[in-house]
């Protein structure tokens, strides 16, 4: 460990690690633009297109930082101009003509370099191109660095709005009078700043991971560019840092221990990223599971409302599921108030509203499947038993105007009416937590009943305990008990 | 009286290699009023749009929007492109879509300010989204994503909108509340340019409909030009299979 931070603070390492951590906000902040315009394939390939350029700088200038930089920036554009001139005035493939461009580009790169090494005597060594060499950084190449990446950040930032629009819309860019050519090709110098500068840490072959792993990675993150384009210059910046180091303490390219890090990151985004990430997207289909089992539960209970309770073996029979699964869910619902398990199984007040919900939008998409969308009466069940759980209160108003508010389904059975219920009504609000009884109530009657049990507008109230037929709050320190019908036509506001 | 024109098309012919999509024609538009664009696949609508957008090369004509060329006036018109053509994934917020009307209204280094998100939040407060504000457009229902794009255009304060296929993916109600937004804004003297394809719903929605098929066969009031032998002229033997598919479905 000790020798780790000898080296790490040797000039030479903390020079590697300063250009390396610019390279990495640059390449992140343009990779963002690069992998939305689906334009990964160029950046690859303007990193390759840069060799020529150092060629016929070192035949002119010998060994200068400003002059390979300038031909290989040169070489850059160059090859965008060619690729595009390609793509619009022959008739080859859009990722072919990249292909054919920087593929030879880079070999005239190769033959040229290799033959002022053998010929002229250059000390030009390949390797260090190709994969980066944290020894290779002098204080100038630090200095142009800086210098481009301040213009890099610069310029995105000022000119956000059109890389924005033109990403995002073309069309619609030029149809406001922005020139979308224009744009491009201010990007592609900004690319090819970006490669250049990454060509002695990063080395040409892998400057495109750091262009497109660290943006992808910000876009499993955020939904929103500008965010997008901070995070993605964060990761490029932590991935070039670690990455330098480690390359150092192991003594190995630079190039590759960047990518490999990088993609580290990438990889714990697809897992984990909280939207689109795989694990939280298979918890919240699993959650989503277990609602619609619960759901099904009460749907089932709901069929012997009044006419008997039910046991566990016969839920467990109907549904099909493990005796444990099917007591956790009963244990849930019974929290939650929706069921009373006493001898037997039964519904709540609170668990019919729900079932009646349920079989409500049940019913109502199986007469719009007949009314609208023609389907027979034996094709409707299967396709209303699956939507019921999804059916949005404002969908189901839609259905119900649209098909006239009808009483029932096309089997005859009836449709049950939407429930009157307030905004948030105390029957609904999570156990345990405070409320307070708002001031607009849907009716006199309400207001009324509410003025009885001197329960005051403003005034907090936590509901403790839903059972079958009553609610049991916590009002101003004292236990109360109120209907359950009537709990759920109070309304209550945070 | 004479009404003032909103756009003219003279003689335009358009061709894409060598094949001619746009042949000779010649248009008026009148300002304030809601115009459907009608004619089969391939009848050029786009094109037309295009020309009349200045986004593509036109073989002859002369085009004039607002008595200019279409160059000077560019914030004045607003273009609504197909659904199709956008990428939803695209991690942009509704916020930032309505925005972008702004942009021509913008000088080259202009930041977005306070009075430009007014704006945006009054043009989403008329199509009924405001509380979409930040929502990442992929994750909104078709008929949301239209009306974020017509909000677009409402937030650029355009003269002239130029609709393509709106109603494609949008349920009937939102159809029908997009028609309506539609109709007031030619209340207020904006002239809007719909590209439809629902031959059903041409009378209810619109003032005046230009039927086209690579030339131009009519240009009118609904009434007048929406007749069954235009109808015929424009879609040819295509009508019949139309006419077909239409009792299928049982509308």
């Amino acid at each position: 460990m000790q020798e780790l931070f000898n080296t790490l603070s040797e000039p030479f390492a903390i020079r590697a690690i300063m250009a390396c951590s610019m390279v990495g906000v640059m390449c992140g902040i343009i990779g963002c633009f690069i992998v939305l315009r689906n334009m990964s394939l160029i950046g690859d390939a303007l990193s390759h297109a840069i060799l020529p350029g150092i060629f016929v700088s070192f035949i002119f200038l010998g060994y200068s930082t400003i002059g390979f930089f300038v031909g290989s920036v040169l070489a850059g554009i160059l090859s965008a101009f060619m690729i595009t001139w390609i793509q619009h005035n022959v008739k080859t493939k859009n990722d072919a003509s990249i292909g054919i461009v920087f593929t030879v580009m880079f070999s005239l790169g190769v033959i040229g370099i290799s033959w002022l090494n053998s010929e002229k005597g250059a000390h030009l060594d390949l390797g260090d191109f190709l994969f980066g060499n944290a020894l290779g950084v002098s204080n100038e190449d630090l200095v142009l660095t800086a210098v481009v990446m301040l213009y890099t950040m610069a310029s995105v930032a000022l000119f956000y709005r059109y890389l924005f629009i033109t990403t995002f819309q073309p069309t619609i860019a030029a149809t406001m009078g922005i020139s979308v050519k224009m744009v491009h090709y201010f990007l592609m110098l900004l690319l090819s700043f970006a490669v250049v500068a990454a060509l002695r840490t990063v080395g040409v072959i892998l400057v495109v991971a750091m262009l497109i792993t660290p943006s992808s990675t910000a876009l499993l993150l955020s939904n929103k560019l500008k965010v997008v384009i901070v995070i993605s210059a964060c990761i490029g910046l932590v991935s070039a840092i670690l990455g330098m180091i480690l390359s150092i303490f192991w003594n190995t390219p630079p190039g590759p221990m960047m990518v490999v890090v990088s993609t580290f990151f990438y990889a714990l985004a697809v897992l984990f990223a909280f939207e689109k990430g795989l694990f939280p997207r298979a918890i919240r289909r699993y959650n989503q599971s277990k609602k619609i089992e619960r759901e099904d539960i009460i749907k089932y209970a709901f069929k012997f409302f009044e006419k008997k309770k039910l046991t566990i073996s016969e839920i467990q029979q109907y549904l099909g599921l493990k005796e444990n699964r099917i007591k956790s869910h009963l244990d849930y619902l019974k929290k939650n108030g929706l069921l009373s398990i006493g001898s037997g199984i039964g519904l709540t007040y609170k668990g019919k509203q729900k079932a009646e919900g349920l079989v409500r939008a049940h019913r109502l998409w199986e007469s719009y499947q007949v009314d609208s969308m023609g389907l027979l009466e034996g094709q409707i069940h299967e396709e209303a038993e699956i939507l019921e759980h999804h059916l949005s209160e404002e969908i189901l108003d839609q259905l119900d105007k649209k098909l006239g508010f009808p009483s029932q389904d096309p089997h005859g059975s009836p449709i049950p009416p939407k429930l009157i219920a307030p905004k948030r009504p105390l029957l609904n609000i999570k156990l345990g937590t405070k409320a307070f009884i708002a001031k607009e109530q849907i009716s006199d009657q309400v207001e009324s009943e509410l003025w009885e049990l001197g329960l005051l507008p403003d005034s907090s109230i936590t509901l403790v305990k839903v059972e079958k037929d009553v609610v049991k709050v916590k009002y101003q320190g004292r236990p109360l008990v109120i209907r359950a019908q009537l709990a759920g036509l109070i309304n209550t506001k945070r | 009286m004479v009404t003032p024109t909103a756009i003219s098309v003279k003689g335009l012919s358009v061709s894409y290699e060598r094949k001619r999509v746009l042949t000779n024609i010649h248009i008026e538009v009148e300002k304030g009023k809601v115009y459907g664009v009608i004619g089969p696949n391939g009848a050029g609508k786009s094109t037309l749009f295009k020309s009349i957008l200045g986004m593509i090369d036109i073989n002859t004509g002369y085009i004039e929007v607002l008595g200019k060329n279409v160059e000077e006036i560019r914030k004045k018109i607003a273009y609504v492109p197909q659904r199709d053509e956008v990428d939803w994934d695209f991690p942009a917020t509704v916020e930032d879509i309505v925005l972008m009307g702004r942009y021509p209204h913008k000088k080259i280094l202009e930041r977005i300010n306070k009075e430009d998100r007014r704006l945006a939040a009054e043009a989403l407060a008329d199509l009924g989204i405001e509380e979409l504000v930040n929502r990442q457009i992929g994750q909104l229902s078709g008929g949301q994503q239209q009306r974020v794009f017509i909000a677009r255009a409402l937030c650029q304060q355009a003269e002239i909108f130029f609709l393509d296929e709106p109603f494609v993916g949008v349920d009937m109600l939102t159809e029908e509340k997009i028609i309506t937004i539609l109709h007031k804004l030619a209340d207020k003297d904006k002239t809007l340019l719909v590209v439809h394809h629902d031959l059903s719903t041409v009378e209810d929605y619109f003032d005046k409909v230009i039927l086209l098929n690579q030339r131009l066969i009519a240009s009118g009031d609904t009434k007048e030009t929406f007749t069954q032998i235009n109808i015929s002229k424009a879609y040819g033997g295509q009508l019949t299979i139309l006419n077909q598919t239409e009792g299928f479905t049982g509308n």
